[in-house]
């Protein structure tokens, strides 16, 4: 019913029950006068009356949520006559229950995937250090028989002080992401060799290797962070060992220390 | 009042409103006695002469369902008079974004690895729930366009 001067029409609600709106009308703000559908959906599903008394039984800063929830309960009954909101709740449960049952089969064939690169990874570790030991039992034995270190005692060194060059490498471009375990497993293999290197050439950073190997078979459990900043700082103390033999390794691990800072 | 031929107890319905249960009492296969609670909620939320219309709507073998969704709405609203039962809509609508969310990121990690034989990276961690863009955060999965005209009323299908 609007007024005779025409300034404000009345709400939906109003009009529907063909009274005088009145400012204080609990109802306009949310029926405004072009949403008769809304507002007959409501009021087919709750009545005026029961609205209102759910109104009344909030605080007015819940009002606005309130007749959000009214309105959309009642237009998705009026959509779906028989199940309403529940019809709407049993299709977002069975959903889940999809997604769920996708999630774990994608997530047992990536578990399949990666014990799969897990095992080629070790074989190549595996193969990689029964080359060196070989090469390292030649030259033992050379010496044992007397004879001069023949050159490929320096090959044994190139080898050595490439492999964290290698290690690094593979470890920071492919291995961000796989699991720290892996990462300590490698390392703690080279720096096996490094210590059989140190005791034999007679360096006097004997203990070095034994506390970055100790340090790094500890934190299986600890983030993938935490183990390659581990991992940075062991190359900077093992830094002495390459200064004088490589100097691009010395370059690498001087600019991983700056990274890791 | 109630004569030999009927002696069948009230509905809960009937019982609540102290009427006589009549035998095509609309609400009589519904509402048992046994369960008062089950109409007084309803009738609370909603109101007897609107759950009787919406069920008169409804074909007779429908009924039971659209009256166990009614009890349903009703005592959550009861519970919860300020969202009712759409809040475990908007709960739900949630978890489907984020599980969908993270099963593409893992689909997307499965490919790397099957395709590229590159290590999988991690799963986004899910988002933290923002109430930014809605006032109240609420996810309501079907979008209600208010029709102006007649037309839009008939094609809501919409995202629906």
């Amino acid at each position: 019913m609007t007024l005779k001067g025409g300034a404000t029409s009345a709400c939906a609600a109003c009009k529907y029950q063909r009274r005088k709106c009145i400012p204080e009308c609990l109802l306009a703000p949310y029926f405004p006068a072009d949403q008769t559908k809304v507002f007959q959906n409501a009021h087919k599903l709750f009545g005026v009356s029961n609205i209102v008394k759910i109104l009344r039984s909030l605080d007015p800063s819940q009002h606005a949520e309130a007749m959000r929830s009214i309105k959309y309960q009642a237009n998705v009954r009026d959509r779906f006559p028989v199940y309403g909101c529940l019809g709407v709740i049993r299709q977002l449960y069975y959903q889940i229950q999809m997604l769920e049952e996708e999630m774990h089969t994608v997530l047992t064939q990536l578990e399949m995937y990666r014990q799969h690169h897990h095992h080629q990874q070790q074989q190549q570790q595996h193969q990689h250090q029964h080359q060196i030991s070989s090469m390292a039992d030649d030259v033992i034995s050379q010496l044992e028989l007397g004879m001069a270190p023949s050159n490929n005692a320096l090959p044994l060194f190139n080898q050595v002080t490439h492999q964290p060059y290698t290690m690094q490498n593979t470890y920071s471009s492919s291995d961000i992401d796989s699991p720290p375990k892996e990462n300590v497993e490698n390392n703690s293999l080279w720096i096996q060799h490094l210590f059989l290197d140190t005791n034999n050439h007679g360096t006097s950073n004997n203990d070095s290797p034994i506390a970055i190997q100790s340090q790094l078979l500890v934190p299986n459990s600890e983030p993938l962070a935490d183990t390659q900043h581990q991992v940075v700082q062991d190359y900077d103390e093992i830094h002495p060992f390459f200064d004088s033999i490589d100097d691009r390794q010395s370059y690498i691990d001087t600019k991983d220390a700056e990274d890791s800072s | 009042m109630s004569s030999s031929s009927y002696s069948s107890s009230p509905c809960a319905a009937c019982k609540f409103l102290r009427r006589k249960c009549m035998p095509d009492c609309i609400f009589a296969p519904y509402f048992p006695p046994e369960e008062p609670q089950k109409f007084a909620n309803v009738h609370k939320i909603f109101g007897a002469s609107n759950v009787s219309k919406l069920l008169n709507e409804v074909p007779p073998f429908q009924r039971e369902d659209a009256v166990n969704s009614l009890a349903y709405e009703a005592e959550a609203r009861l519970k919860d008079p300020v969202y009712g039962c759409v809040g475990a809509i908007s709960v739900l609508q949630r978890q489907v974004i984020t599980l969908q969310r993270e099963l593409d990121a893992t689909n997307a990690n499965l490919f790397r690895y099957a395709y590229n034989e590159m290590p999988p990276l991690r799963p986004p961690q899910p988002p933290p729930p923002s109430a930014a863009g809605q006032s109240s955060g609420f996810c309501y999965p079907y979008q209600w366009n208010d029709p102006s005209d007649e037309d839009n009323e008939r094609s809501s299908g919409g995202n629906m």
